[in-house]
């Protein structure tokens, strides 16, 4: 490809963009980075310091507009009156699913994607992780082990920032670490009686994340006001925008091309490599062409998919890359919904000031020494605790003066647990193109078969038995376990799978090194990739793997390889 | 940066969102375009009284301002105008006619034209029958930044989440009457109460971002 007039084609902006832009662009090549949305430019887009007197709605959303635009987005917590704006209109951008498998898919297009608006929990996988498919026979081994990322995870957290507490656990390896947020009152109540009634097997510690407790590579500290949702001015939390973007324009080798919807990989069969991508400009409607050396597939877990499955061509017509037949297979998220909450007694004369965005985190514990005879793998909690303020008032029938101060006041502390668990890779969760819907450009929407199976119903249903039993070693009243029945798969918003990595070509769509097994010069590191899901929240992962396949690419570039 | 930087920082147009755009300014508007008394678009003016005097009777002005300072009345106004469905907003109306029907079988007259006192003792009368449908209620005690529930079921507990909202989330009632700082002034996971208390009654708005 010498009229190549990039070194490197990155589609998609989001967390795993705008690192390969970062890091392609630092290593010297020229790189072109198509986003299907629209331009971010935080000083004006980011909106965290709105107050709710200036939403007309409050707190309570416009619920009109996305009933009518997001019915599907605004199931996800993030998506309220202010956020929703950087959340998909869910006409312009159909799926399909069986009736009887919801799945909810929460997606973003705009320059960032979803590290606008990403929960920003940080942890790295361990050989307990990437070991588990082959111990149990299920799916295909991982190519790699904890040894081989480590280094990665290292390098990625060093210009990310992730804060957090180390604990030295072989199953939830210590991050490189900014110093921990802290835990409030209820939730050191919590703490101490995990720790002294369950010997060590659970720990409870705060979240680790990808927040800033100090200045870090020029970015500032959180001021915790709260919504990180809705952007950060101070850009504390790690996103594109805040972080990889800025320096990869900083090279002058980046070229960022928003309004850019990308249809389909142009693959050459005499090279048996892709040249280049077709791309339909959102505004103009203009068909364009795009080539390059290599090709970054970074559009989000079923956007990656989705794409290769559009560029079917005649040497491969189930989607490009799927000599395996097992791209669009193996779908996971993360199941959730078990848990519970109840008052934790005591510290009446505490508050806390300030917002925390991030959590309390217990590391998994099922299934380490000891073997669950219900499920296997595990799940983690995340949750913590605050006092109940003014919503309690509605139920109550006091009135005046009175319950005017009463309610303005804190009420009791409360702490609730949520587990994430551990989903399988399963054949028979996929994704495919639906032959007669299209998306607002006119390409095939997907259709996605997704459910769950009986070891992560058991999972869930641990979870709210696990987390009473913490609850009720804390001395808590008011206990009340629950296990939500609406919680779909694509809820967590943890989708991997459906083109994994693995050792032979005949089994697995990429090699070790994210790179497509049937087309040397094709990376895909976003979500797809994963081959199986762990428990922990995977976007430091992506990350990691992301860098190392960069490095990976540059390099055969040099030997000549690609 | 120290914590104070970063404060200072906001204090100055580098990093304030109204430098780089008018975002604010729409959405003064939008909140100055709040009804007053005589542009509401789905309150007449009898509902619009029972609701003042319902809504002033559960968060009456003392030393900060009460509900109907607040403007929640127009709040609720535009939560039944332009984000209710038809049967929310149906069921809402049929309630507050219900109030009547109630006032005028115990006292021979509407709410609005009761004293104080009988006032008081219908609102008792309300919130006895909302303890009676409890089980009926979805509501959610827990509190945070979640939406709260479609209008349903018993309407003395649809008003009083209304009230609550709309006073809270105003500036006078997350400002003066929680201390409410866009921006936290002061970080602390174990705060002593009395720090809380002492928190500066100054409405955050004057130093927010959005007044510059």
């Amino acid at each position: 490809m010498s009229a190549a007039k990039y070194d490197a084609l990155i589609i998609g902006s989001g967390m795993t963009g705008g690192w390969a832009a970062k890091e392609l662009t630092e290593k010297g090549l020229q790189v072109l980075m198509l986003e299907a949305g629209r331009p971010i430019v935080p000083e004006n887009d980011y909106v965290e310091h709105v107050p709710p007197w200036e939403m007309p709605f409050r707190s309570m959303r416009d619920r009109k507009r996305l009933a009518a635009t997001q019915p599907v987005q605004s199931t996800c917590y993030a998506c309220d009156e202010m956020a929703s704006k950087f959340f998909v209109n869910d006409i312009e951008n159909p799926y399909v699913t069986p009736a009887d498998k919801p799945f909810r898919w929460i997606r973003s297009r705009q320059v960032g994607g979803r590290s606008i608006i990403w929960g920003r929990q940080t942890y790295r996988w361990s050989d307990l992780d990437f070991e588990a498919n082959a111990a149990e026979g299920v799916a295909v081994d991982w190519p790699i082990r904890y040894a081989e990322i480590a280094p990665w995870y290292d390098y990625v957290e060093d210009f990310a920032g992730i804060s957090g507490q180390a604990l030295g656990l072989p199953q939830l390896p210590d991050s490189k670490f900014l110093p921990p947020m802290e835990l409030n009152c209820a939730e050191r109540v919590v703490q101490d009686a995990v720790a002294k009634y369950f010997g060590g097997e659970r720990v409870l510690t705060i979240g680790r994340c990808a927040i800033l407790t100090r200045t870090h590579n020029g970015r500032a500290p959180c001021h915790q006001c709260g919504p990180c949702e809705r952007g950060c001015i101070t850009r504390s939390y790690f996103s594109t925008l805040n972080a990889t973007l800025p320096v990869a324009q900083k090279t002058g080798r980046l070229t960022l091309r928003p309004y850019s919807v990308v249809h389909s990989l142009i693959f050459d069969p005499a090279t048996r490599r892709v040249s280049g991508v077709r791309v339909i400009d959102a505004q103009t409607r203009q068909s364009l062409e795009f080539q390059a050396r290599i090709i970054f597939l970074c559009a989000s877990t079923l956007e990656s998919t989705r794409l290769l499955l559009n560029s079917a061509t005649t040497e491969f017509p189930n989607g490009l890359a799927n000599s395996s037949g097992e791209l669009g297979h193996n779908l996971m998220d993360h199941i959730k919904g078990g848990g519970a909450t109840a008052i934790i007694p005591g510290n009446e004369d505490r508050v806390t000031l300030g917002r925390r965005p991030n959590g309390i985190y217990v590391p998994r514990f099922r299934n380490i020494k000891d073997k669950s005879p219900h499920f296997v793998r595990g799940y983690g909690f995340q949750g913590g605790a605050g006092r109940d303020d003014w919503h309690r008032g509605a139920g109550e029938t006091a009135f005046g003066v009175e319950f005017k101060n009463a309610i303005s006041r804190p009420g009791p502390w409360r702490f609730t647990f949520g587990g994430y668990g551990e989903c399988l890779p399963r054949h028979s969760n996929y994704v495919e193109l639906d032959k007669e819907q299209v998306d607002a450009w006119g390409f095939p929407v997907l259709k996605i078969s997704c459910e769950w199976s009986d070891n992560e119903r058991a999972i869930v249903k641990d979870m709210s038995i696990a987390a009473a039993e913490m609850l009720s070693a804390a001395g808590a009243r008011g206990i009340e376990p629950f296990i939500d029945n609406d919680s779909p798969p694509g809820f967590s918003c943890h989708e991997m799978g459906t083109a994994r990595m693995g050792r032979d070509p005949k089994t697995s769509v990429l090699n070790s090194w994210n790179q497509a097994h049937d087309v040397a010069n094709l990376f895909l590191t976003d979500g797809a990739c994963m081959t199986s899901s762990s428990c922990v929240n995977p976007s430091l992962t992506f990350m990691a793997l992301t860098a190392r396949a960069c490095d990976h690419a540059v390099e055969l570039m040099k030997r000549n390889e690609l | 940066m120290e914590r104070r930087q970063v404060l200072k920082l906001f204090a100055s147009a580098a990093v304030s969102p109204a430098a780089g755009g008018n975002f604010y300014g729409v959405l003064r508007a939008i909140h100055a375009s709040l009804p007053g008394g005589g542009a509401l678009k789905t309150l007449d003016a009898h509902q619009h009284a029972t609701v003042s005097a319902m809504a002033d009777l559960i968060i009456p002005r003392t030393h900060t301002p009460g509900a109907v300072d607040a403007r929640v009345p127009e709040f609720i106004d535009l939560i039944l105008s332009d984000w209710s469905d038809e049967r929310s907003r149906a069921s809402f109306l049929h309630g507050l006619a219900a109030v009547d029907a109630l006032s005028r079988e115990s006292f021979g007259k509407d709410f609005v034209g009761c004293s104080p006192a009988q006032q008081a003792e219908l609102l008792r009368l309300l919130g006895e029958e909302m303890a009676r449908d409890a089980q009926k209620i979805a509501a959610n005690p827990r509190g945070g930044r979640g939406n709260l529930p479609e209008p349903h079921g018993n309407f003395y507990f649809t008003f009083r989440q209304l009230v609550l909202t709309g006073y809270f989330t105003s500036e006078v009632g997350a400002a003066q009457q929680l201390h409410f700082q866009v921006i936290p002034e002061h970080l602390d996971a174990c705060a002593a109460l009395a720090k809380e208390k002492s928190a500066p009654e100054k409405p955050v708005a004057e130093k927010s971002p959005a007044e510059e």
